[in-house]
């Protein structure tokens, strides 16, 4: 017999549960082994230590009224019991008998998977999924677009309300104007930015270019 | 009346307070019972005779306060948690098939409360200890440890408890469980097995680990 099997027996052999015959072979190990040995010693002295806790107990008196307390508890317990805690207290009931031991795991999971599914469902409506509010955000476009197109006007409308009141006032200015010159150097504005097609914007119809687009010849 | 109907539609109803009217015969009664085995106690409890069931209470209330008591180092503690386990048992005795016996069903019951309720107040231990009993100073177990070359011979008594309860509750709740069952009440790793839910190879290892660490923490007492 081995020092780990010799071990798991010492509670056997201090007991006297074990068969003769292996009763002989643990005593035969502890024999020849001193480590087993002073391991025996030592559980048998820590076994008698704890054995001194049975020594503590309530006054005998202390007892008297257990009954009548249980009685009370279980009164007060009825009286402030409502359905749904019966109820639960039956399901539990129900959970707990011997004969639905196997069940229980499984009924737990099922409830674990039913209220990890319903949370993340609840959390999708509040939070929005983003292939959900993806979808929401296509339809809403859709639509603003579908209203948009019946209802804004043509795409030129907007520049010509300006083309009729600036460009006048422009043009007025425009009339004076002299080429500048600086001693013999002659300022030639450049070709004025002008389209003979339709103007699109509001600058198209300057009979001036911009001050900042002048690019001077200077001639020598 | 319809109050009364549904507590005994949700199993409370066979504990109201018993008719004070013809007390000899009840008491005569509860005699009666004391001799009767827990599976015919179980029976008529769960056929509404409350005074069965008193009986199982009486019968099983010290071993129980016992037990929780050592798992807990805490008087009150142990008694608010048998009273509940005893409640529970009750309103459980509907579902309770007898395929074990009552003893470790409840026993059961007590243990997995007692450890949920120890796993809770983790951060509070406070020690509320029972007196030790006179009669240990004759106990030849005692004798023997205060004769024997022990670092601390001189130890004493309320110094010992102390270290005992403080060594306890330094395991952790399931290896204190069996050292609890085994070691002070004296139960079979078989029964213990079956209070705890797991095989005896697990109780055994169990028991195992937590005399190795108790070896370690009370090495001055051994």
């Amino acid at each position: 017999m081995d020092c780990q099997k010799t071990q798991q027996l010492f509670d056997d052999l201090t007991h006297d549960r074990l068969a003769p015959a292996i009763a002989t072979q643990v005593r035969q190990h502890l024999a020849d082994c001193t480590d087993c040995r002073v391991l025996e010693q030592r559980t048998g002295r820590l076994q008698r230590l704890l054995a001194l806790k049975r020594y503590e107990r309530p006054a005998p008196e202390y007892f008297d009224d257990f009954l009548s307390e249980f009685h009370g508890r279980v009164q007060a317990e009825a009286r402030k019991i409502g359905w749904w805690e019966g109820v639960l207290g039956r399901v539990d009931d129900f959970l707990a008998a011997e004969s639905m031991r196997v069940w229980r795991y499984s009924f737990t999971s099922a409830l674990g998977v039913a209220a990890v599914v319903g949370l993340a469902w609840l959390g999708l409506r509040q939070t929005g999924d983003p292939v959900v509010a993806a979808m929401d955000q296509t339809t809403a476009a859709n639509s603003s677009l579908a209203v948009a197109e019946t209802t804004l006007p043509p795409p030129h409308s907007t520049p010509q309300t300006i083309d009729t009141s600036l460009p006048n006032l422009l043009s007025a200015s425009s009339a004076d104007y002299q080429p500048a010159s600086v001693g013999s150097v002659v300022l030639v504005p450049a070709p004025a930015h002008t389209d003979s097609s339709t103007p699109r914007y509001v600058l198209d119809r300057l009979s001036i270019t911009p001050a900042s687009y002048d690019v001077p010849s200077v001639h020598f | 009346m319809i109050a009364t109907k549904l507590k005994e539609k949700l199993g409370l109803g066979s504990i109201l307070p018993r008719p004070t009217s013809t007390p000899a015969p009840a008491a005569e009664r509860e005699i009666d019972l004391r001799h009767e085995e827990d599976e015919a106690l179980v029976r008529r409890s769960q056929k509404g005779e409350s005074a069965a069931f008193d009986v199982l209470v009486e019968r099983y209330k010290e071993r129980l306060y016992a037990t929780v008591y050592h798992m807990t180092s805490n008087h009150e503690d142990a008694n608010d948690l048998v009273q509940e386990t005893f409640i529970k048992a009750y309103k459980s005795l509907q579902s309770f098939r007898g395929q074990s016996s009552f003893y470790t069903w409840v026993y059961r019951i007590a243990v997995n409360r007692t450890i949920n309720f120890v796993k809770r107040r983790k951060n509070r231990n406070q020690y509320s200890l029972d007196d030790l009993d006179s009669s240990i100073q004759s106990d030849p177990d005692l004798v023997e440890m205060q004769s024997h070359a022990t670092p601390r011979r001189e130890v004493g008594l309320n110094e010992l408890q102390e270290k005992l309860n403080e060594a306890l509750q330094k395991l952790s709740e399931s290896h204190r469980a069996v050292v609890t069952l085994h070691d002070i009440q004296g139960m079979t790793h078989a029964d213990i097995a079956k209070v705890v839910g797991c095989s005896e190879g697990t109780v055994r290892s169990r028991l195992f680990y937590a005399r190795q660490q108790l070896q370690g923490l009370l090495s001055e007492y051994l």
